[in-house]
């Protein structure tokens, strides 16, 4: 008991232990109306939050899980474009990585804000920082250019990947290296990417996760790898991957924002 | 207004909706998509066309929260699944049409009970206390769309 107890708690905390969410995650799962209308009302005060802002690029957070334990708030990070309605108006789009039903694989995809926030969210709460106006127009110039939009793009995917490996990526990891991509035409490879990010400061969140837990990851889950972390920084339990806290903290400190603050759109 | 049987009929056999599933995505990790789950996105049909709704507002029947419909008829499409759906208070009805696959195929049998929730996006259909349907206004058309860019 002993053994498999920390085990399972080590799954859990990954969020992947309970057998119905490793690995087989594509099967239909039973959504209620009430999530339907939060999620929904979210979109709508997310949109509403948006084009009142002024702002054509933002980055957009939602919070899919619980990550209090290691005082990050928010899961998952796009990048959202102001784009016409089709109706006379004016609405949003996200571009975001996504992984593939618990597989190791990972796509991106455009999708309305509806879509976005329609993911079985842990807290109905959005969160979005505006880079500064000419960050906001490298962005948008990428974002309507389909190759250099998916050219960071890699498929392997860990939910833990290392921030500065080239391995795996994750959801953020992507954002963040494409960031770079759009605001440095020289960066061409992830490499590249991950150096201009290095340069402008950007620092990683560390997870302290222990070997039980790591292994407890591996096993559960096709989209959990450690294997892509440096060994000494691997086997003294520090995980260092992007997570949104991080990437909206870097953008402040160094700067990149303007003085723009973190915006947060609630129900 | 009563929306009567004969009307609605009428319409059903003209209907060619157009309208894209959107994913419900059941997410389980950090930064990622685990599970789609798709709730269809369901278009009303409405007189002799077909109506992803950008021009027909949705039916008084489909429109109150709390109201409860029956389902009296389930029929396949060229696209899809066309339901009939009656009020059960006064036989009000109205018909919507479920590009794909279908609304969660078991729970929406003749007969079943199918509950209206509305939000500012439009309508969502739930049935045993599961979303089965939403029905976008154009508030709501404009926050769907679901493209995949890469392999």
């Amino acid at each position: 008991m002993k053994i498999f107890l920390p085990l399972f708690l080590a799954a859990a905390i990954l969020g992947a232990a309970p057998a119905a969410q490793a690995g087989r995650s594509c099967e239909a799962r039973k959504t209620t109306p009430q999530a339907v209308e939060r999620a929904m009302t979210l979109a709508e005060k997310t949109l509403a939050s948006l084009n009142a802002s002024g702002e054509k690029v933002v980055l957009l957070a939602r919070a899919g899980q619980d990550l209090s334990k290691y005082g990050v708030r928010y899961s998952h990070l796009g990048l959202a474009y102001q784009l016409p309605d089709g109706q006379g108006g004016m609405t949003w789009r996200v571009v975001h990585k996504l992984n593939s039903c618990g597989t190791s694989d990972s796509a991106v995809y455009r999708q309305g804000l509806g879509d976005f926030f329609l993911d079985d969210l842990w807290r109905f709460e959005a969160a979005w920082v505006a880079p500064s106006p000419e960050a906001q127009a490298q962005l948008l110039a990428l974002l309507q250019d389909p190759a250099r939009l998916t050219a960071m793009h890699h498929k392997p995917y860990s939910i833990v990947s290392y921030a500065w490996g080239r391995k795996y990526q994750q959801s953020n990891q992507w954002a963040i290296e494409t960031m770079a991509a759009a605001a440095e035409p020289g960066v061409a490879t992830r490499d590249q990417a991950q150096a201009w990010l290095q340069f402008k400061g950007y620092e990683p969140t560390t997870l302290k996760l222990g070997p039980l837990t790591r292994l407890g990851g591996r096993m559960t889950a096709a989209n959990v790898a450690f294997d892509d972390h440096p060994n000494d920084k691997r086997f003294s339990d520090r995980i260092e991957t992007v997570t949104v806290d991080s990437v909206f903290a870097w953008l402040q400190r160094a700067r990149m924002t303007d003085g723009r603050p973190m915006m947060v759109v609630r129900l | 207004m009563k929306n009567r049987l004969s009307a609605y009929l009428a319409a059903v056999c003209i209907t060619v909706a157009g309208s894209a599933a959107f994913n419900a995505q059941a997410q389980s990790e950090a930064s990622a998509l685990s599970a789609m789950s798709a709730l269809p996105v369901a278009s009303v049909v409405v007189g002799a066309s077909a109506v992803a709704g950008s021009v027909v507002a949705v039916p008084v029947v489909l429109s109150t929260a709390g109201t409860v419909l029956v389902v009296k008829a389930v029929e396949s499409t060229a696209r899809g699944t066309l339901y009939v759906l009656e009020r059960a208070s006064d036989g009000a009805r109205a018909s919507i049409e479920v590009v794909g696959r279908g609304a969660a195929g078991v729970s929406m049998v003749v007969g079943s009970s199918v509950v209206v929730s509305v939000v500012g996006a439009g309508v969502v259909l739930s049935a045993a206390g599961e979303a089965i349907a939403f029905i976008p206004n154009a508030l709501g058309r404009a926050l769907l769309h679901n493209e995949r860019l890469t392999q």
